[in-house]
């Protein structure tokens, strides 16, 4: 009788980072997920870098100095901004089932983005001066 | 005399199998009237073909839910003066992760029998219940011998609402988590089993668009997480052993 | 009793979500630690540590506990948090009776390799 559209479908992951229509918890889940996969990628990354350093100081400074180059100091800010944003919203959510959830959960979100904004722009300062 | 505003009213329309469509009506309306007025009024005078789902139109059966500009509404309390302006659209498609009936109807039968089964009452005592400051105040003696109808009225705006439910049909949802909630887990280990599993309380992502779009106050996100607190408190005391 | 195809067992969720907000909680910790003694104080510049640099901290026997539970904190919350964000899509119980297994070795694995690269580290230091 119903048709198949409309219906909860994996095909529909897209869907989670949709956020017209949506309100402030709908944006901190969508940052929480996307800083969320970022993370793992770069954690896997940083663990393999790190192998660099058994293969004596020669190797180390080589990837110092492919460090410095300006997309991977962009990718670092990025990893950065994702993981105080990642941390602090996860207090929020760590607040929201432990404590009391709702009206505070909205005004937490917006203080969650301020503190991001003013430590990204203190660690974008620190790489790139 | 009353404020009328020339509005046009797009609706999401789909028959059977066929590919989805969206239809135009140019309608004059009364602002303080309601969107779940205009519907109707294209269904009588334009289109008796429109297929949509209502019944009490004051805000208790929960039939009426659909998005309206995006938004999940109960729109027969929602005002059109609240969703456009004069000369602007208004659109009205069916509520999402639910299949699709016909047009704007949706079939809301997983919701239903999820609801049976974790025991949500419709009818409670108004002890269990608090209506809060939304009731006149009862007094205190006599507060046992009063019952109410729950808050929850099995709309499914919020399961609509819910980025996880878009992806997994398996998820128990925001209304079924908070009727659990609401009959109590005190003891009950089936209820216990039923939610505390990955397609259950631990499923939510705390987005809370749940308790955004809640037209009656259940505000079940909060309920998800209480549900959380009252599952470990009873996982703790089975594990100590005092019961 | 309600039918879910991709996890069955009750049970089951609490005690990994229990993990993943304990580490989580403790990553917040570490990380504080980690990031100021490895990137605020090195003098190659830009937060980076010179070999020579490293091999001093791989002389510290608290240093290398830390890094070692800091791994596996890291790495629970991580991959617990993949497991959910791979729930949501709703795999059948087929695919997770796979991905399971492999998540676990992976995390496994990169703990067995973390530590490992501490000792190898540590005793070019010595």
């Amino acid at each position: 009788m119903s048709v198949d559209t409309n219906k909860p479908t994996s095909s529909n992951w897209w869907k989670w980072f949709d956020f017209r229509a949506r309100d402030v918890g709908t944006w901190a889940f969508i940052l929480n997920r996307l800083s969320a996969l970022g993370l793992v990628l770069y954690l896997f990354l940083h663990l393999i870098a790190l192998g660099q350093l058994v293969q004596g100081p020669q190797a180390w400074e080589n990837f110092l100095n492919f460090a410095k180059n300006p997309i991977i100091m962009i990718g670092e800010l990025l990893v950065i901004i994702g993981g105080i944003y990642h941390g602090l919203n996860g207090i929020r959510i760590g607040f929201a089932t432990f404590g009391r959830s709702t009206p505070q959960q909205k005004q937490a979100f917006y203080a969650v983005i301020v503190v991001t904004i003013i430590a990204s722009a203190v660690f974008a300062y620190r790489l790139f001066t | 005399m009353s404020t009328k505003w020339n509005i046009t009213l797009v609706v999401y329309r789909q028959k059977g199998g066929a590919a989805p469509y969206y239809d135009e009506f140019k309608m004059e309306v009364n602002p303080d009237e309601y969107v779940l007025d205009a519907v109707e009024r294209v269904w009588a005078f334009h289109d008796r073909s429109l297929c949509f789902a209502h019944a009490c139109h004051h805000s208790t059966c929960g039939a009426c839910g659909m998005r309206v500009n995006g938004v999940e509404k109960l729109t027969c309390i929602t005002l059109i003066r609240e969703v456009t302006s004069d000369g602007g659209t208004m659109k009205v498609e069916p509520l999402r992760n639910f299949p699709v009936i016909s047009d704007l109807s949706v079939d809301m039968g997983s919701l239903f029998t999820r609801m049976d089964q974790i025991g949500h009452r419709s009818v409670l005592p108004v002890s269990e219940e608090p209506a809060g400051e939304k009731s006149p105040v009862l007094p205190q003696a006599q507060e046992e011998e009063y019952t109410r109808l729950s808050d929850c009225i099995e709309c499914g705006m919020c399961i609509s609402a819910c980025p996880v439910a878009t992806t997994t049909a398996d998820y128990l949802g925001p209304a079924v988590l908070a009727g659990a909630y609401q009959h109590g887990v005190n003891g009950d280990m089936s209820l216990i089993s039923m939610v505390d599993n990955a397609d259950g309380v631990w499923r939510c992502h705390h987005a809370f668009e749940c308790n955004e779009v809640c037209p009656s106050f259940v505000d079940p996100g909060t309920k998800i997480m209480d549900l959380r607190k009252a599952v470990i408190r009873e996982r703790f005391r089975g594990l100590f052993g005092s019961r | 009793m309600i039918e879910t195809k991709s996890s069955p067992k009750p049970n089951e969720g609490m005690w990994l979500w229990l993990i993943k907000m304990v580490s989580g909680l403790l990553i917040i910790l570490f990380l504080l630690i980690h990031f100021i003694i490895n990137h605020m104080t090195g003098s190659a510049g830009g937060g980076q540590l010179s070999f020579r640099e490293i091999l001093q901290m791989y002389t510290s026997p608290a240093y290398i506990l830390l890094e070692a539970l800091f791994l596996v904190t890291v790495i629970s919350h991580g991959l617990i948090g993949l497991r959910a964000v791979i729930l949501d899509l709703n795999p059948a119980r087929k695919v997770m009776k796979v991905i399971d297994p492999v998540l676990l070795i992976l995390g496994i694995g990169s703990v067995i390799y973390g530590i490992w690269l501490l000792y190898a580290v540590a005793s070019l230091a010595a």
